[in-house]
């Protein structure tokens, strides 16, 4: 069987998901013994225009990202979604809060104004194009990207968890953030990290999104019996869920 | 077999020796809490702990373990053996593990859990400081008469050391010097006894335990399920922190090879959205309140059935870890019991 | 309680078996026949399942589709609906699949149905675990009265076993009726759910059985006319599906309130679990 020709795109992002893979550092050898890279600006520099997998990086800020994307769209096979910000907008989903006018200002001051940094509300790809898989994380964890290799190249599809971080954090032992009264967005967020934050001691901040049915109306309630307002919680969604469905529903 | 008295110093001795033999998990401060951990000395043991943050049987259905290894030539067994010793449980959490002894061995035993079971030596130990949840007095779990391998008590600064099987004879060997117990020392035992029995209720259950089965068999169609469940994340955590919780999911993990791996068996829990969800879509269990039911009517119900017990131990760690408190079995029975409004 | 402590078998360790054959049915469904690797027969009544395990991907539990009287090994058929399915699909001859069981209930060949009229209910792929009795049925026909069989599917491209219902319509007192909920150019037969083909039969109630196999929905309509035709619930056996993960009883998947679908099922008298609220 002819390994499978996967080519790595980025748009609006840190890249820090791409670096997460070169972290694999020795199991790089071993991603490579499955798939063929075609086109990857971190590591390698052939330009290719077929390709079975299109991983993209990143979401879509400006006019002209979306024409790409759908090009990229249009010669693979399977697109897969890589990190925070091409499965729900991640971080740059923050600048829909405001009016584009004011974020352009904000960023580059009175230079703003230019047509070259001509700006548009974030979009997460499948706001644009069909996105097949997405791999989620803020950034990436790249044992879970190991694993997505591994089950794609098996015929396989990954088992993505779709219940909250509380699962893998009770089982990691952890004391809840809450018996500290702190606001941790566990409960609504997908597992998969293996509750990286609360295992270290901080709060979950949501980089994986939402799990599919997130049980938002509950939030007043709890804000209430934690002491917190509404605002505290709304300030924590800001983040990583600025803009998305559930988090306009927190009332 | 005569119970034992010992103080401190002789405690210290002993533990640090099993501790030089063979592993010992014992009782531990993580943080402002406690948690079971290998021991490395007996000085950060912490006999006067409240509740273990999470149950012990995580040493014998640990959260994630690997059942089978496969390769090109086929599928192998994978079991644990290695012999331990399970340091400091209270009664509730060792009626608990006593509950999963019968889950795994009936019908068609699991090697599993039964050959880690088969090494591990249980070191029950009573209750100093109450828990803020636990409720074990209300279901007959704050002692435990019998079962388990050592019984050990505080009396003031020592404690009685009780052997309860041959195991627990051969870990207290190295006792055999120490002075028995005296009438007395078995009087006060009795007393804390008794006196846990009144002091671990923290929650006050106003239906007996043996009423229970009949109270949620009649609740079938209570609204407290739809009210309460509105509430509920669906996040598991009353599942998974629950000491009679046995619930599992498997799934398989390919090495880089594609071609050899393991098949691993983890936590899992019936109040997760898709517990009971089949291929193509239909979910058996879909909504909220036939899930949030299904977990009471199960550990007072439908196991009750089966097994002739309670399968709620009282420990509170369900009340605690929901974060949106709507977790508390005993607030769910009395209001059960008030009615069907 | 001292044979536990010593159990020495591991209850999900699979056993290697054989695919001796792997064959197209329709679009979404594949027979297969496997023989354990060791020679040794499966030894399951109709009605029953294993679990097939293939390494990497998972387990999935599978109806025993032949009959035990069929001996040289045991059939499947399986719907491409997900990881493991997926994979059994690309199987051919000559590959291992791993196999663990037959575990479950039975259709009470030998027991409530022998001697009785015969009434079989299938939606869809509910035909697969039915053909091991209606096999088993047939190959000692004088045990048992009249046998109808009723089959619906979705379209006509999806019935199964198209040449043995031939067959098994061609047998003594045997009727064989099928409909689709929607024809195609070709299709000359009947168009609707299955309950429309049951006031097309006559049946004694008294003497006789029925059993019903087929998706979650059928069910309630299917017991609905039965009872219409007078066939009392305790002659009536249902075979239900929950989500599987052991197959033995231990990690809580297939609950139907305290029942395990895996153990006191899959085939379930009918008054044994017309009361339980979340059986139908
Ligand atoms: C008693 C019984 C008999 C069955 N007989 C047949 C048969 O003869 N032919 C056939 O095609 N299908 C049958 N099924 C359904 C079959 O088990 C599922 O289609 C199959 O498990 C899907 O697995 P998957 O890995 O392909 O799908 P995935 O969606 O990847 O499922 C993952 C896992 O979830 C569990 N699961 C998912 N769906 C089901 C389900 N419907 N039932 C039980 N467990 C499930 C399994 O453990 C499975 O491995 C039967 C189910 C039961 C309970
Ligand atoms: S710390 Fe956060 S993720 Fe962990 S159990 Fe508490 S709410 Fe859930
Ligand atoms: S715990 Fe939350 S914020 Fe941290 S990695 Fe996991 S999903 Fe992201
Ligand atoms: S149901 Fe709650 S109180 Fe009862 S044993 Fe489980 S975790 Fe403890
Ligand atoms: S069914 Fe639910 S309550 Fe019962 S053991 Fe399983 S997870 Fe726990
Ligand atoms: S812990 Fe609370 S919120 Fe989470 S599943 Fe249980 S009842 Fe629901
Ligand atoms: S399939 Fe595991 S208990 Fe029935």
């Amino acid at each position: 069987m002819d390994k499978p020709r996967v080519a790595i795109f980025d748009f609006a992002c840190c890249e820090g998901c791409q670096l997460q893979i070169v972290n694999l550092e020795e199991e790089l050898l071993d991603v490579l013994s499955l798939v063929q890279p075609v086109e990857w600006r971190e590591a390698i520099s052939d330009q290719s225009d077929t390709y079975d997998i299109a991983i993209v990086e990143g979401s879509i800020t400006r006019p002209g990202d979306e024409e790409k994307l759908r090009q990229i769209r249009s010669r693979a096979k399977v697109l897969v979604a890589l990190g925070a910000c091409a499965t729900m907008g991640g971080v740059n989903k923050l600048k829909n809060n405001f009016t584009m006018e004011d974020v352009r200002r904000e960023v580059y001051g009175k230079d703003g104004s230019m047509p070259h940094l001509d700006t548009a509300p974030t979009k997460a790809l499948d706001e644009v194009v069909k996105v097949d898989l997405k791999i989620h994380g803020c950034p990436i964890n790249n044992k879970e990207f190991a694993y997505i290799l591994r089950c794609l190249a098996l015929g396989k599809t990954p088992a993505i968890p779709n219940y909250p971080v509380c699962v893998e954090c009770k089982m990691r032992g952890n004391v809840c953030r809450y018996e500290y009264n702190e606001i941790c967005l566990g409960p609504v967020t997908r597992a998969g990290c293996d509750a990286k934050c609360p295992s270290a001691g901080f709060w979950c901040f949501g980089c994986r999104g939402y799990v599919d049915d997130p049980n938002v109306q509950a939030a007043r309630e709890v804000m209430e019996h934690y002491g917190k307002t509404m605002e505290d919680l709304k300030g924590r969604l800001l983040l990583f869920n600025s803009k998305q469905e559930a988090t306009e529903n927190v009332k | 077999m005569s119970i034992k008295k010992i103080g401190p110093a002789a405690l210290e001795r002993w533990v640090d020796g099993l501790i030089g033999r063979q592993t010992v998990i014992g009782v531990q401060a993580k943080g402002d809490k406690f948690a079971f951990a290998p021991l490395a000395k007996t000085s950060a043991l912490r006999l006067d702990y409240d509740v273990a943050v999470t149950a012990p049987k995580a040493f014998l259905q640990p959260p994630c373990e690997t059942l089978l290894r496969f390769n090109p030539k086929g599928y192998e067994s994978v079991v644990d053996e290695q012999p331990f010793v399970l340091f400091g449980v209270h009664p509730y959490d060792a009626a608990a593990i006593l509950q999963m002894d019968v889950v795994f061995a009936e019908g068609q035993a699991d090697i599993h859990y039964l050959k880690r079971r088969a090494q591990a030596t249980l070191v029950v130990s009573d209750v100093q400081q109450p828990s803020a949840n636990v409720f074990a007095g209300c279901m007959n779990t704050a002692v435990l008469e019998q079962g388990g391998d050592v019984m050990l008590t505080r009396i003031g600064d020592a404690y009685l050391v009780e052997s309860r099987s041959d195991k627990g004879a051969a870990l207290v060997k190295s006792l055999a010097g120490e002075p028995d117990a005296a009438p007395a020392d078995l009087q006060l035992r009795k007393k804390t006894w008794d006196d846990n029995r009144k002091r671990l209720r923290r929650h006050e259950l106003k239906v007996k335990p043996g009423d229970l089965p009949a109270l949620l068999a009649r609740s079938y169609d209570h609204p407290v399920w739809e009210e309460k469940s509105k509430r509920c994340f669906s996040c598991g955590s009353c599942n998974l922190v629950c000491p009679t919780c046995y619930c599992f999911n498997v799934r398989d993990d390919v090495r880089w090879d594609l071609q050899s791996g393991e098949r691993v068996r983890t936590w899992d829990g019936c109040m997760l959205a898709e517990f009971a969800l089949v291929a193509g879509g239909h979910n058996f269990r879909k909504k909220k309140p036939e899930r949030y039911r299904h977990r009471y009517l199960r550990k007072g119900q439908y196991l009750f059935e089966q097994h002739r017990q309670i399968a709620c131990v009282g420990c509170g760690r369900c009340i605690g870890a929901c974060v949106t408190k709507i977790a508390n079995p005993v607030e769910i029975y009395n209001r059960l019991a008030e009615g069907p409004r | 309680m001292s044979q536990i402590l010593t159990a020495e078998k591991d209850i999900y360790l699979p056993e290697p078996a054989d695919v001796v054959r792997a064959e197209p049915m329709t679009k979404m469904e594949m027979f297969f026949e496997f023989k354990l690797s060791s020679g040794r027969p499966l030894g399951h009544m109709p009605g029953q399942f294993a679990e097939v395990a293939i390494p990497g991907i998972g387990e999935a539990p599978i109806s025993i589709s032949s009959s035990p009287t069929y001996r040289s090994g045991f059939q499947m058929v399986v719907r491409n609906v997900g990881n493991v399915s997926a994979a059994m699909h690309r199987l051919a001859p000559g590959k291992k699949v791993g196999i663990r069981g037959p575990f479950g209930t039975q259709f009470p060949v030998d027991g409530a149905m022998k001697g009785q009229d015969l009434l079989f209910v299938c939606g869809g792929i509910g035909l697969v675990p039915v053909r091991s009795a209606i096999d088993y049925v047939l190959h000692h026909r004088k045990d048992y009265g009249r046998v109808t069989i009723l089959f619906g599917t979705k379209s006509p491209a999806e019935r199964l076993f198209v040449e043995e219902a031939k067959q098994w319509a061609a047998q003594p007192d045997t009727t064989f009726l099928e409909t689709v909920d929607r024809g195609d150019e070709h299709w000359k037969g009947s168009v609707g759910v299955i309950t429309t083909l049951m006031p097309k039969v006559k049946v004694d109630p008294a003497r006789t059985v029925a059993v019903i196999c087929g998706p979650p929905i059928m069910y309630k309509f299917v017991i609905l006319e039965l009872d219409k035709m007078g066939i009392g619930k305790d002659r009536i056996f249902v075979s239900l599906e929950r989500h599987m993960k052991c197959g033995v009883g231990k990690c809580g998947h297939c609950q139907i309130n305290g029942l395990y679908v895996c153990q006191d099922g899959p085939v379930f008298r009918y008054t044994d679990v017309a009361e339980v609220r979340e059986a139908i």
